[in-house]
Formats: structure tokens, C-alpha cells, sequence
């Protein structure tokens, strides 16, 4: 017993030291400016306000880069998903010249650099007359979530088995009646999870973002925060730790009601292969 | 032996598995195979970056890019980055695993507060991290004068080692939870008959872990190095954000050094030379990584 005592002790104290700096993300966000500087700091706020988190919202541009970020995940998450859904199904259940192939194209890209891709890509866009608008950095997050997505749920299809759609097959649906009518029910946890993944990429993408964007009326939240934080004149690192902790929320909302999703993709696409 | 011909079922099939992937194949050639060839072609000439205006040098972006200092120094601090990050994080990632397969109290919070850092933004981990290396109010400093490890508070991002360390630490916190999910996952899956059979055998819990654990675990654990190996080469955000790849160029990774050539010094042609030759480094490890996943598929 003491052992075991000892044990979840120890194991603790390591959970706690790795989530330290995201408490410490959340003490800060809400302590009033002057007890920031205060030395010994204190480890929980004497004095909890939401002062910052007040400006955060009405003083500065992050509500806009929130809606940004919000439009421009939504709308690759549902392109890309889409997509990959048709794609996985074509790859893994159907057999044509060059399949496999395909699929050896789509692992490689899933590991390209973007960096490879982003003079071309910035020279596409910039020609194309989209560059400063939220639709290039739809089209620019396609190029490392499609891949991603595409991996992801073409190991969910292969989990389906086959024989449930030999059996609708049998008793007289066509392939894509099938596909809708006993395949994507069986895969929905997998588009869930696959969902999810491809929100949480193009919500925390950085490098595209600032290339392709540098006006306040299209820039997501990762390259606008970034921006408050050198406009500042001194740093305020608690509006900053504010910002960072409103960033976060929709990772919290996942975490709390949609972890069992979150493993899942981990099997499925990050080893599994 | 001939194959059968296909019959007019299995022809209609594979049109149509042709038709669901062909949106895919379109947005591929569009966004991906497209650029990946203009990016060995654009290499091949001098851009300049406002004005785009190019002309042809044929391979001279190259000569002059193994000529120049700058370039190895940034490989050798990519290097440096991938080996030492990369390291921390299987180490820790393994540790960690096995600790959390145990009965522990509230595994499954224990479980989210471990995956959360690799969730987060690197926008959000640079910052907080940021805040807590600052130099006057940092959490860090205090901590350390306190415990008296130091006399004098510390610089952990300008001056170099720290700039470099710290970078790697930062790195094997926000990544070491692919690591821990991906082993967690595979410790389940060990038939604990082999644990009984090493138990009665007289083996300790060192032993075991060498005997059993360890084989176990040597086939995922290839996949992952070699998956970090990828990724961690390719970080961009968190050392740029971090550290800018300073002081000076002490932390300059190739991606930084790709960006920096195409968007602050202008040359985007030279930009893509060094973006092909990084891809050309990358690629050893891509070639295995695929043919391992193509050998057990």
C-alpha cells in the first residue's frame, strides 16, 4: 500500500511539472498587472480579475481573428473531410490501375515540408489575385490536411468489414448505396476523429498563415496574437496569457467532451500507418 | 498466367472508384505536385521577391549554396535539434507510458494533462514558455535562485548553449505525447501471460522490461523515431517563434533559413534550392518510413 502511495505520488509530480506551464498560463491570465511583477510570485492570483480578458475582447482585434480562425477551420475541415471520405473509400475498396501508387503519393505528401511548398504556393496565390483572403489559406491548408485526412481515414475504412457491404450488395444496393447506407455509419466515428484532427491542425497552423496574410481583416489567430505581442509597446503578458488561454478553448471543449475521438485518430493514423 | 478479364461489374467498379478519387487527384496536382515541381524549377533561377522578376542561373543556386557557410551551419543546428529533441522525447515518452499503464489514481486526467501540450497551439506553448524563460519576472529564474542551482538570473533564449537547450526542452515537452499515446497504445496490446511466465522464471521489474517490454515494443518504436525523425526536421513554427533562430544564427534551422531567404532577404530562387536540398535530406528517411509502412500493409 505504501508502495503504492509512493507510486501515484511520484507519477503526479511528474503530470503536474509537464501541465505547470499551462496552469501557470491560466494563474497569469487572471492576476491583476501589478502582482505579475511581485516578487516572490505568488502561485495562486491574491486578487482574481478579468480585466484582461475584458480587453482582450473589446480593445484589440482578437475577436476578428477569432472569427477568422473559426471561418477558415470550418471551412477546411468540411472540404477536406469531405474529400478524404470519397478518396479513402475509392482507395481502399475499389480496384484500378495506378491505386496503390496513389496511395504511396499520399503517404509521401503527408510527410512533405511545408516550407517546400510555400514559395510556389505564395507565387500561385499572389498571381491568382487571393493572396491577403482567407480562401488562399483554405487552399494552402489543403495541401498538408488533405494528405493527413486522407491517411487518417482510409486505415478507419479498412476497420469496416468488408462483409457488411457484400451483404447490402447481395440483397440489391448499388455501391453507393451502400457506401451511404452501411459504410458511413460504421465510419462516422472515424470521420468524427478525423474531423476533429484536421479543426485542431488548421486552428494551430503558423507558417502559411504568415506568409499568405498580412492584413488584420483575414489573419487567423495564431499570426495575430503573434502580432499583438510585437505591436506592444512593453509586453503585457497577461492580456497575452489571456489571448492564449481564449485560443485554447475549443481545444478544451474537444478534450472535454470528445477525448475518446482524440485517441482514436492517434491509432489510426499516427502509427498504425 | 493471364489475368481473367475483368467483367462489366468490375469495370463499372472501377470507374467509379476512379470518379470518387478524382476530386482528390485534381486538388493533389493543384496545391501539391504542381508547387513540388515549380519548387525544383524556381531553383533554377535568381527571383527577386517584390518585384519577381528572374532570371535563369541553372545550377549556380546550388554551387553557391554548398559554398556558403550559412547553409552548413544551419544543417548542423538541424541536426543538433532533431538529435537532441528528439532523443528527450522517446526517452521521456517511453518513461512516461509505462508509468501511466499502471493503476494510477485519476489515469484518465493524468492521461489528458499529458496529451494537452501536443494539442495546444505552438503559438500558445511559445508564448507561455516565453513568459515563464522570461529573464526579470520568469517563473524559471525564481525557481532556480530559490533552490540556489543559480546566483544570478539567466538568460535561456539570447545567449548560446541556453538558446539551443532551451529550444530542445521545449520541443521534447510540446512533442513527447505522440510518443506516450503511441506506446500506451502497444503496452496494452503485450499478452500479460508473458509478464506471468518471466515472473515465475524468477525475473525482476528491470528484467522484465529488458526481456519482454523492450522487444515489444522495438517495432513501433521504429515507426515513431522515424515519424518524429520527419517532423521534428521540419519544425518551423517552434524554433522560429522561440528563438527567430538566434542569437544571431545559432538556432537557425534550414526551414528558417528557407523562409528567411525567400521573405527577408528576397531570393526566392535561392530560397528553393535550399528548400529542394532539405527535401533531398528528408527524403532518406521518407523512402524508409514508406517502405516499412508498405512492407506490413
Amino acid at each position: 500500500m505504501a508502495r503504492r502511495v509512493l507510486f501515484n505520488l511520484f507519477a503526479w509530480s511528474i503530470v503536474l511539472a509537464v501541465a505547470f506551464p499551462l496552469f501557470w498560463m491560466i494563474v497569469t491570465s487572471v492576476k491583476p498587472q501589478f502582482e505579475l511583477f511581485r516578487r516572490p510570485p505568488t502561485f495562486l492570483p491574491d486578487t482574481v480579475t478579468f480585466e484582461h480578458y475584458r480587453t482582450l475582447l473589446a480593445r484589440t482585434n482578437f475577436m476578428i481573428y477569432f472569427r477568422n480562425s473559426v471561418i477558415l477551420s470550418t471551412v477546411t475541415t468540411f472540404v477536406v473531410v469531405f474529400l478524404a471520405t470519397l478518396g479513402a473509400y475509392s482507395l481502399v475498396r475499389f480496384r484500378y490501375r495506378g491505386r496503390e501508387s496513389l496511395a504511396f503519393l499520399v503517404l509521401f505528401t503527408y510527410l512533405l515540408p511545408s516550407v517546400v511548398l510555400i514559395i510556389p504556393l505564395y507565387l500561385m496565390l499572389v498571381s491568382l489575385g487571393l493572396s491577403n483572403t482567407i480562401l488562399s489559406l483554405v487552399i494552402a491548408y489543403t495541401t498538408f490536411a488533405l494528405p493527413y485526412a486522407l491517411w487518417l481515414l482510409r486505415s478507419f475504412m479498412a476497420g469496416v468489414p468488408e462483409d457488411l457491404e457484400s451483404a447490402a450488395l447481395v440483397d440489391g444496393a448499388s455501391r453507393l448505396g451502400a457506401f451511404r447506407d452501411v459504410i458511413l455509419p460504421q465510419l462516422l466515428p472515424g470521420i468524427i476523429s478525423t474531423a476533429l484532427f484536421t479543426f485542431i491542425l488548421s486552428w494551430n497552423e503558423y507558417l502559411y498563415a504568415l506568409v499568405l496574410v498580412n492584413s488584420d481583416g483575414a489573419r487567423p489567430l495564431t499570426t495575430g496574437v503573434m502580432s499583438m505581442l510585437i505591436s506592444a509597446f512593453n509586453i503585457e503578458w497577461s492580456l497575452l496569457m489571456a489571448a492564449s488561454v481564449m485560443m485554447s478553448v475549443p481545444l478544451i471543449v474537444a478534450f472535454a467532451f470528445l477525448q475518446s475521438y482524440l485517441t482514436r485518430g492517434f491509432g489510426a493514423g499516427g502509427v498504425k500507418g | 498466367m493471364p489475368a481473367p478479364r475483368p467483367t462489366a461489374l468490375e469495370r463499372q467498379y472501377a470507374r467509379l472508384g476512379v470518379l470518387l478519387i478524382a476530386p482528390t487527384v485534381l486538388v493533389f496536382c493543384a496545391v501539391i505536385v504542381y508547387p513540388l515541381v515549380s519548387a525544383i524549377y524556381l531553383s533554377l533561377f535568381q527571383i527577386f521577391t517584390p518585384t519577381l522578376q528572374g532570371s535563369w542561373v541553372g545550377l549556380d543556386n546550388y554551387r553557391a549554396l554548398l559554398a556558403r557557410g550559412e547553409f552548413w551551419t544551419s544543417l548542423q543546428n538541424n541536426l543538433i535539434w532533431t538529435v537532441g529533441t528528439l532523443t528527450l522525447q522517446i526517452l521521456f515518452g517511453v518513461a512516461m507510458a509505462l508509468v501511466l499503464h499502471q493503476n494510477l489514481w485519476f489515469r484518465s486526467l493524468a492521461r489528458s494533462l499529458i496529451l494537452f501540450p501536443y494539442f495546444v497551439s505552438t503559438v500558445v506553448a511559445v508564448l507561455v514558455w516565453k513568459w515563464v524563460f522570461n529573464d526579470l519576472y520568469g517563473i524559471l529564474n525564481h525557481f532556480m535562485l530559490t533552490l540556489g542551482i543559480i546566483d544570478w538570473p539567466i538568460d535561456y533564449l539570447g545567449t548560446m548553449p541556453n538558446a539551443m537547450i532551451s529550444i530542445i526542452l521545449v520541443g521534447a515537452w510540446k512533442y513527447f505525447p505522440f510518443v506516450v499515446i503511441a506506446v500506451l497504445a502497444r503496452l496494452q496490446t503485450i499478452p500479460e501471460a508473458l509478464y506471468e511466465a518471466a515472473r515465475i522464471d524468477g525475473a525482476g521489474p528491470v528484467a522484465r522490461f529488458f526481456d519482454i517490454t523492450l522487444p515489444q515494443l522495438r517495432e513501433v518504436l521504429v515507426v515513431i523515431i522515424l515519424l518524429r525523425a520527419i517532423w521534428d526536421f521540419k519544425e518551423f513554427d517552434l524554433i522560429y517563434l522561440m528563438t527567430g533562430g538566434g542569437p544571431v544564427i545559432a538556432t537557425q534551422t534550414l526551414p528558417l533559413l528557407v523562409y528567411k531567404e525567400a521573405f527577408a532577404v528576397n531570393q526566392m530562387g535561392m530560397a528553393s534550392a535550399y528548400a529542394v536540398v532539405m527535401m533531398a535530406i528528408m527524403l532518406a528517411f521518407m523512402i524508409v518510413y514508406i517502405r516499412r509502412t508498405r512492407e506490413r500493409g
